[in-house]
């Protein structure tokens, strides 16, 4: 520890009464006083800069003097007492805890099953009646001069009232490496497109986009591995990250799922990574910009390269491009007002069947969504999505790959910082349901507990 | 290989401008500090500051230019006491600048240098508010100090540049000196409102009561960042009547609904306080900053 740091700290404690003492009870009128007053301090700290020991000596024994004699003139102090100053604010607290909770209610012009279908994130509301969509424990913290690390544990109740745990990540980064250079390590949501790593208590909607739970599954793109980024030295922030993660599990739903499942008629076998060449390669590159004083730019480009199982050879590409604009005015209350506009387009490349397999074939799948926040008052933020979502070939009866459409507009209220209350009402047009319609209407409530949520931008 | 060896040796080179380069680069969460910096660190120093000072620091995000910013930095300011809780922690970590790290020279908490205010000793419940247990976090409005933030920066200066010390030594005193003429000046245009009772807006303007003697006997907000309602509002209407409270002081970028009611029902009269440098356009350095709101407090025609 940096013990000089501290003298200084009792140096400015003793000044600190020093000079405030004094300062309250001349301040009637005689700014001669003050101005005496003020040049002896300043002398003071001149000394003090030359002999730190002595000087601290000397006024915490002027100090006990003034603290002993009775104060002539003070006879209407009206401040507060001054506290001593504080010694614990360089914060050894590093260890944080919280505890978020997503609760949902509402209904749909449609069944369960057919819910089912239409909200395909393992956190959106799926059912009519109440969803415990996700409770995290978060604890994260520094482990020592190199390293920090996190781990994010959700608890969730099932359609069967199960109750399921799931650990979504838990991983290290690195704090002092040199070059702009950052590892991460572990169980970790992949870095592709802005969407995918967030977790859903920062979701602006009460459910995850369409086309993200086409190509990632319920729960997002997630796996074990580990990942290099580098900030790179431009005048402007530009980062690039390589990973490579596990490519087998129901977290990387376009590469080595589930064995009997099916995607575009093709059905999965059980195959495992064999060689490097089998495990999930992942880039990104994230451009940060201010355009003004009051505007920034976030642009970034990822993608996705590894094995499926829908034959012993076939591969997956996924390219994805983000984009998000937030415009916040040179006055702002808590943040508001604000508009906030984030788009991000996917495109999968999927082959289907090895050479010689005679249903082989690459399917083709896109989709996009584009969403904007309008927090119009302290505390108030109106949003609206449309998204839309298609793949190649005969897809219609698919509810992964039919011709997808949502509307969804919603209104969001934060009382404080810690909580909100969101009603969101979304518009599905489909293919695979009978009715090619659904409406639905939904109520979200969310707490955080304990650790200080960040301000996500 | 040759190929890889002479990229690997352009990145370098692209690189080598930020090691090589003479000024301190420093970076503060908010005007105020980068304003104190300039005066002590002069042309030794180039500061940016993460947040502008027209807007309220506790509710800044980690943007990625801020990311781009302290990975650059020799030293990071900060105004400490959870002021910065929301975005900093995040900040840095993806700023990877092991420097500037809490615990490392390039990383100074000025909360460390001032006495704090309103501390909480008993239990501290989330129902009470935005309540800062470490202590009040708006310590740079008491002028006073704005002298000690500026004796640990020229400090802190003096061991990152240590070539240079007697440069920060010479212009910290230049500081002291400047607010030994000033500040009886400021005391002396305040007189009038000395053991006044005042309303604030938030509760962010305790240490300028502390260092001009007037008394904030109420808030706005019921709760600190919790909105007034109707019935806040009509209970402060019966109190700034009942105990003759003539003045309601805000920051700008407050919402002035609540102002301009509780002006329309009692005739109380509002100033709008800039908070920190920067939050008008006038107000570059520390000392316009007082000026400005002296000036502000003084102005009777005022709304």
């Amino acid at each position: 520890m940096d013990y000089s740091y501290f003298r200084m700290k009792r140096v400015a404690a003793v000044i600190g009464v020093l000079l405030l003492n004094p300062a309250v009870a001349c301040a009637e009128e005689d700014t001669n006083a003050l101005r005496r007053q003020l040049t002896e301090i300043r002398q003071q700290m001149q000394q003090m800069q030359q002999n730190y020991a002595q000087q601290i000596n000397a006024l915490e024994q002027r100090l006990v003097g003034l603290e002993s004699k009775p104060d002539k003139s003070a006879t209407t102090v009206v401040s507060p007492p001054i506290a001593s100053p504080s010694t614990a604010t360089a914060s050894n607290s590093g260890f944080q805890i919280g505890l978020s909770g997503l609760i949902a209610g509402g209904g749909s012009s449609v069944d369960n099953d057919a819910l089912e279908g239409l909200q395909g994130g393992a956190h959106d509301p799926n059912q009519n009646g109440f969803t415990v969509q996700n409770v995290e424990l978060s604890i994260g913290g520094t482990v020592g001069p190199y390293f920090d690390a996190e781990a994010h544990i959700i608890f969730q109740i099932d359609a069967e009232g199960e109750t399921v745990v799931e650990l979504e990540e838990a991983f290290f980064t690195t704090r002092s490496l040199p070059w702009g250079l950052q590892v991460k390590g572990g169980q970790y949501f992949t870095e592709f497109g802005r969407q995918n790593p967030q977790h859903p208590h920062t979701w602006a909607f009460v459910d995850q986009p369409v086309v993200l739970s086409r190509f990632f599954g319920g729960d997002g793109l997630r796996s074990q591995g580990v990942r290099a980024s580098w900030l790179m030295p431009t005048d402007w922030y530009s980062e690039l990250y390589f990973g490579i993660q596990n490519p087998k599990g129901e977290t990387v739903t376009s590469f080595l799922n589930a064995p009997g499942e099916v995607i575009g008629g093709h059905t999965l076998i059980d195959r495992d990574a064999r060689d490097f060449g089998d495990l999930l390669y992942t880039a990104r590159w994230l451009n940060g910009f201010d355009l003004s004083d009051t505007i920034s730019m976030n642009l970034g480009v990822s993608g996705l390269w590894g094995p499926n199982a829908s034959g012993t050879t076939t591969d997956t590409n996924i390219y994805g491009a983000d984009l998000y604009l937030k415009w916040q005015p040179v006055y702002s209350q808590r943040g508001f007002p604000f508009v906030s506009w984030h788009s991000e387009i996917l495109k999968r490349r999927y082959e289907a069947g090895d050479p010689g397999d005679p249903s082989r074939e690459t399917l083709k799948d896109w989709g996009l969504f584009t969403q904007a926040q309008w927090g119009f008052k302290p505390g108030w933020v109106a949003g609206l999505r449309a998204e839309y979502a298609s793949a190649d070939g005969n897809t219609s009866t698919d509810p992964l790959r039919d011709t997808r459409k949502r509307l969804s507009p919603n209104l969001t209220w934060y009382p404080s910082e810690y909580s909100k209350v969101r009603l969101q009402y979304n518009r599905d047009w489909t293919e695979h349901l009978p009715g090619k319609t659904a409406d639905s209407l939904w109520l979200q409530f969310e707490f955080n507990l304990g650790s200080h949520a960040a301000h996500v931008f | 290989m040759k190929k890889i060896f002479n990229i690997s040796f352009g990145l370098l080179l692209l690189m080598t401008p930020l090691a090589s380069h003479a000024a301190l680069e420093i970076v503060t969460t908010t005007q105020d500090l980068a304003a104190i910096v300039k005066s002590v660190g002069g042309e030794q120093v180039q500061v940016q500051s993460l947040t502008p000072g027209t807007r309220d620091p506790h509710f800044a995000a980690a943007k990625p230019s801020m990311i781009h910013k302290v990975f650059r930095a020799d030293l990071l300011l900060v105004i400490g006491a959870d002021m910065e809780i929301g975005w900093l922690p995040p900040l840095l970590q993806s700023a990877r600048n092991a420097q500037v790290q809490p615990g490392n020279p390039g990383y100074l908490d000025l909360s460390s240098v001032v006495p704090l205010l309103d501390k909480i000793s008993g239990p501290v419940s989330r129902a009470m508010g935005d309540v800062h247990a470490k202590g009040n976090p708006h310590y740079w409005l008491d002028p006073r100090n704005g002298v000690r933030m500026a004796h640990a920066i020229a400090s802190r200066l003096s061991e990152l540049d240590p070539s240079h010390k007697d440069d920060y030594q010479r212009r910290f005193n230049t500081f002291a000196q400047t607010m030994d003429n000033k500040l009886p000046a400021w005391h002396a245009e305040l007189a009038q409102l000395k053991g006044k009772p005042v309303i604030a807006y938030h509760k962010s303007f305790i240490y300028l009561a502390d260092a001009f003697d007037f008394r904030i006997v109420d808030e706005v907000e019921p709760k600190p960042g919790i909105a007034p309602s109707a019935a806040t509002l009509s209970t402060l209407v019966a109190r700034i009547k009942a105990e003759h409270i003539g003045l309601l002081i805000m920051e700008p970028y407050y919402e002035r609904r609540s102002a301009r009611y509780l002006n329309e029902q009692t005739g109380i009269r509002v100033a709008v306080l800039p908070q920190s440098v920067g939050a008008q356009p006038d107000i570059n350095s520390y000392f316009d900053l007082f000026d400005a709101i002296v000036a502000a407090l003084n102005n009777t025609g005022g709304k």
